[in-house]
C-alpha cells in the first residue's frame, strides 16, 4: 500500500507557511532571535512565531478560550488540509501530537494564582493534550479517528508513522498527521534546568555547541492511499516509504554514547523502505545542539553509513528546536528537498566533533539529485523516530 | 482476534495480584483510597524515592504482567494515559514560577507524558516500539488500538496499559467547573495488559476488537451497532456491559440504549479519571475467567461483554471481549 504525501503546513519562526519557511532556508534566514514575549527572560535565545494570539484568534477566527498550541496547529493543519472536503466514502483521521498541550494557559492560570491575581479557571480546559488536537479536528470538521500523541520530542514522527499504519493496514484512507508546541516557561525553565540550553545561537554538530535553543510551531502532513487520490484528484508530493521507533533503554533523557536505540531506528526503517545505505540523498539529522544528542546520533549515522555518510544538516538553527512539531516541521523540509532537489544548510558549523568527525552541509546545494531523504527524531525517553521519504 | 495473557491493575480495589479480588468488589465511597502495594518489591529504592504514583503503578503493573506471562522482552510497550504525570507537572510549575535561579531538573524530567512508557523500557532493556496515547478519555482505547495494529504486523506480544494519577488541586478544579458529583470520587489507578497473537496456558480471555470515536456526531445507538457489525455481531450477542459514563442522567441513557442487557457501571468500582476503561477491561477478563459470576444476577453464562465507554462528551470508545470458550 502506498503511502502518498498530498499535503503539507508548517508555521513556524521562520515563516507563517510552507512557502515562507522555504524562502527563509534558502537564504540562510534564522528565526532565533532575543526573546520579546517572556518578560524576565530578555536575552534568551528564542525561535518565535511572529504573530501573538491576538492576531492568530483574529487570523482563525475561532472561539477562546483555546491555547496557543491549539492555534499554532491549526495553522498548519489548516495549510496542509488545503481545500479538502469531508467525503462519506473516504475515511479520514487526524492525528496530532504535543509535548506541551495547552501549558501555556495552564501556567497563565497558576502564575496568578500563585502572585494573588484573579485566575481565569476556563483556562484549564485547554491544557489536556487531547483538547488541542481536538480543537484542530473541530475547526476542519474531521471527527472519528481522532488522536494525540505525546512521546516528548520524537512525537510528530510517530504521529506521521502512526497515519501510514493505519493507512496501510486499511483502517483510514486519508488521515491528517503532525505535531505542534508552543513556548513555555515550562519547557525553557525545563531544558535550562537540565543546563543544555544555550545562551548562544544554537550549533548543531559543531565540537563547541553548548545546547539548544527552542522554538515554536506546528507541521502537518497530509497522508492518502490510492483510493483517495482517485476522489480527491490531489497530486502527491512525495511518498512515506519507511518508518521505525525503537527504544534507546539507556537514561530517561540522555541518548546512549553508542547510539542504540537511535541506529536501530534508522536500521529498521531502511530495511522497510528495502534499501541500501548509500541509497540515502540527504539526511535531516534531529541535530539538537545539545552535547549529547548530536554525538549520539553522529555515532549512529557512522555505524550504518560507515564511511560513505550522506550529506546530513540540522535545521534547528533555523527554527530553534520546537519539540514534538519538530518531526512533523522536519519532514516538510524533507519533502521540500525532494520535490526541488535542494539540500539545506546546518547553520553555525565550524569545528566538527573531535570524536566522529563527521562534517554537516553548511551550503544550501541545489546542484544535486535528491530521490531519498532520511529524517530523525529522537526523545526524551529513549524514543528515536526514523522517517523516509521518497520522490515519486 | 488477540488474546489477553496477563491483567494487572492498581486501583481503589484488592486488584493488585489478587486472583480473587472481584468476588471483593466494593463500590467506593468518599473514604476509599488507593490500595498501593509494597512497591520496594518491582522499583529499586534510589529511583523510587523520586517516583510519582503514575510511575510507581505503571512500573509494578507491567513488571507483574511480565511476571505473569512469562514474556520478559515484549515486542511493543504502549502506554495510554489522559494527563500524564500531573504530580511532576505541577511541582515544576510552580517552581518554574516561584523559584529564581536554579531548579531541580528531576520533576521536569519526569514530567512528559512518555515518562511511563520511558521508565518501562528503561527498566525492562527493551529496544522495541514505544509509544503514548493522550487522547483524554479514550487515551486506553487508542494505545488498544495501536496493541492490535502492531500484532498484525507480525509483532507476537504486546505490553499494553493505562495509566492516570489525581493531584488534589483537581478536586479544586471540579467543583469551580461544577463536575460536583464526582469531586470526592476522583481517583487515580493503572492496568496493564499483555495482549498476544496466541492462546497459550495464561490466557485469560480474548479481545474481539476496540475502535475509539472522538467528535462523534451520529447518535451512539448507531454507532454501537456499526461496530458490532464490523464483527459480524448483533447487540443481542453480547452479554454484559460495562460502562463509563458521568452523571446520572447519562446512566439512564446507558440503561435505555442496551435493555434488555444487564450492565456495570465502571466508576461504581474505579473511580473517576480518564483511563478507567482500561480498569474495566481488566474487570471484564476477570469475569469471562470466573465460573460463577458475583455481580450480577444472571442465568445465562457470561461469554461476551462489551466495555462502552462515553467518559468524555463527544468520544465513544468501546472495547468488546470474549471469554476463552466462546
Amino acid at each position: 500500500m502506498k503511502i502518498n504525501i498530498t499535503g503539507i503546513g508548517i508555521i513556524s519562526a521562520i515563516g507563517l507557511n510552507v512557502q515562507e519557511n522555504f524562502q527563509s532556508l534558502q537564504t540562510k534566514t534564522s528565526g532565533i532571535k532575543n526573546n520579546t514575549n517572556f518578560s524576565e527572560k530578555r536575552n534568551l535565545l528564542l525561535g518565535q512565531v511572529t504573530l501573538s494570539n491576538k492576531e492568530l484568534i483574529h487570523l482563525l477566527n475561532v472561539n477562546t478560550p483555546i491555547s496557543r498550541t491549539s492555534l499554532l496547529g491549526l495553522v498548519a493543519a489548516k495549510e496542509a488540509w488545503g481545500n479538502n472536503q469531508i467525503h462519506q466514502s473516504i475515511r479520514t483521521g487526524i492525528i496530532s501530537s504535543t509535548s506541551v498541550g495547552g501549558m501555556d494557559r495552564s501556567e497563565e492560570y497558576y502564575k496568578n494564582k500563585i502572585e494573588g491575581n484573579d485566575a481565569d479557571i476556563s483556562l484549564i480546559v485547554t491544557h489536556d493534550n487531547g483538547n488541542t488536537t481536538e480543537k484542530i479536528a473541530t475547526s476542519l470538521g474531521i471527527s472519528g479517528y481522532v488522536n494525540t500523541l505525546s512521546t516528548a520530542c520524537s512525537s510528530a514522527a510517530n504521529a506521521i508513522m502512526l497515519g501510514a499504519r493505519l493507512i496501510q493496514q486499511n483502517k483510514l484512507d486519508r488521515v491528517l498527521v503532525g505535531g505542534v508546541d508552543s513556548l513555555t516557561n515550562f519547557t525553557i525553565e525545563g531544558f535550562k534546568s537540565l543546563m543544555i540550553y544555550d545562551d548562544e545561537w544554537v550549533k548543531p554538530f559543531d565540537q563547541n555547541r553548548k545546547g539548544l535553543n527552542l522554538g515554536e510551531g506546528a507541521g502537518f502532513l497530509l497522508l492518502e492511499n490510492e483510493k483517495s487520490i482517485e476522489q480527491t484528484n490531489n497530486k502527491p508530493l512525495a511518498e512515506l516509504t519507511g518508518w521505525s521507533n525503537a527504544s534507546d533503554a539507556y537514561h530517561q533523557t540522555a541518548s546512549s554514547p553508542d547510539g542504540k536505540g537511535a541506529t536501530k531506528a534508522i536500521r529498521d526503517a531502511l530495511n522497510m523502505a528495502k534499501l541500501n545505505p548509500e541509497e540515502v540523498s540527504y539526511v535531516n539529522a534531529h541535530g539538537t545542539g545539545t552535547p549529547n544528542n548530536d554525538l549520539s546520533e553522529s555515532v549512529a549515522l557512522k555505524n550504518i553509513f560507515k564511511t560513505k555518510i550522506p550529506p546530513f544538516s540540522s535545521t534547528k538553527a533555523y527554527t530553534g528546536h520546537t519539540l514534538a512539531a519538530s518531526g512533523a516541521i522536519e519532514a516538510v523540509f524533507s519533502v521540500l528537498a525532494l520535490q526541488y532537489n535542494v539540500i539545506f544548510p546546518n547553520l553555525n558549523f565550524t569545528t566538527p566533533i573531535t570524536e566522529t568527525q563527521l562534517e554537516p552541509e553548511i551550503e544550501y546545494v541545489t546542484n544535486k539529485q535528491v530521490n531519498i531523504v532520511l529524517s530523525n527524531s529522537f526523545g526524551f525517553g529513549g524514543n528515536n523516530s526514523t522517517l523516509i521519504f521518497k520522490k515519486l | 482476534m488477540y488474546f489477553i495473557n496477563a491483567c494487572s491493575t492498581i486501583s481503589h480495589q484488592h486488584s493488585f495480584q489478587n486472583e480473587e479480588w472481584i468476588m471483593h468488589l466494593k463500590s467506593l465511597n468518599n473514604n476509599s483510597t488507593l490500595v498501593s502495594p509494597e512497591y520496594k518489591n518491582f522499583i529499586d529504592g534510589g529511583s523510587l524515592r523520586r517516583m510519582s504514583e503514575i510511575l510507581r503503578m505503571g512500573l509494578a503493573c507491567s513488571k507483574d504482567c511480565i511476571t505473569q506471562s512469562g514474556i520478559n522482552n515484549p515486542d511493543a510497550i504502549i502506554v495510554g494515559t489522559g494527563l500524564g504525570c500531573l504530580t511532576d507537572t505541577e511541582k515544576f510549575l510552580k517552581n518554574a514560577i516561584t523559584i529564581k535561579g536554579l531548579i531541580p531538573p528531576t520533576s521536569f524530567i519526569q514530567s512528559t507524558h512518555n515518562t511511563i512508557a520511558g521508565q518501562i523500557s528503561l527498566t525492562l532493556k527493551n529496544y522495541n516500539y514505544n509509544m503514548t496515547h493522550t487522547q483524554n478519555s479514550v487515551s486506553f482505547e487508542h494505545a488498544l488500538i495501536d496493541a492490535m495494529l502492531s500484532l498484525n504486523e507480525s509483532k507476537s506480544n504486546v505490553l499494553v496499559g493505562a495509566a492516570d494519577e489525581k493531584i488534589d488541586f483537581m478536586e479544586e478544579l471540579a467543583r469551580e467547573l461544577h463536575f460536583s458529583e464526582i469531586e470526592n470520587k476522583l481517583t487515580s489507578g493503572a492496568s496493564f495488559f499483555i495482549l498476544s497473537n496466541s492462546q497459550n496456558s495464561t490466557t485469560k480471555a480474548k479481545l474481539v476488537d476496540s475502535c475509539a470515536i472522538g467528535l462523534n456526531a451520529a447518535p451512539n445507538e448507531e454507532v454501537v451497532a456499526n461496530f458490532l457489525k464490523n464483527n459480524h455481531l448483533l447487540l443481542s450477542d453480547v452479554d454484559l456491559v460495562l460502562f463509563s459514563t458521568y452523571g446520572t442522567q447519562k446512566t439512564e441513557e446507558v440503561n435505555k440504549l442496551f435493555h434488555p442487557i444487564p450492565i456495570l457501571s465502571i466508576e461504581d468500582y474505579s473511580g473517576y479519571h480518564f483511563t478507567t476503561a482500561a480498569f474495566g477491561m481488566h474487570l471484564a477478563t476477570e469475569i469471562l475467567n470466573q465460573k460463577d459470576n458475583f455481580l450480577i444476577s444472571n442465568t445465562t453464562p457470561i461469554k461476551k461483554i462489551l466495555v462502552y465507554n462515553n467518559l468524555g462528551n463527544k468520544s465513544i470508545g468501546l472495547t468488546l471481549l470474549q471469554s476463552i470458550e466462546a
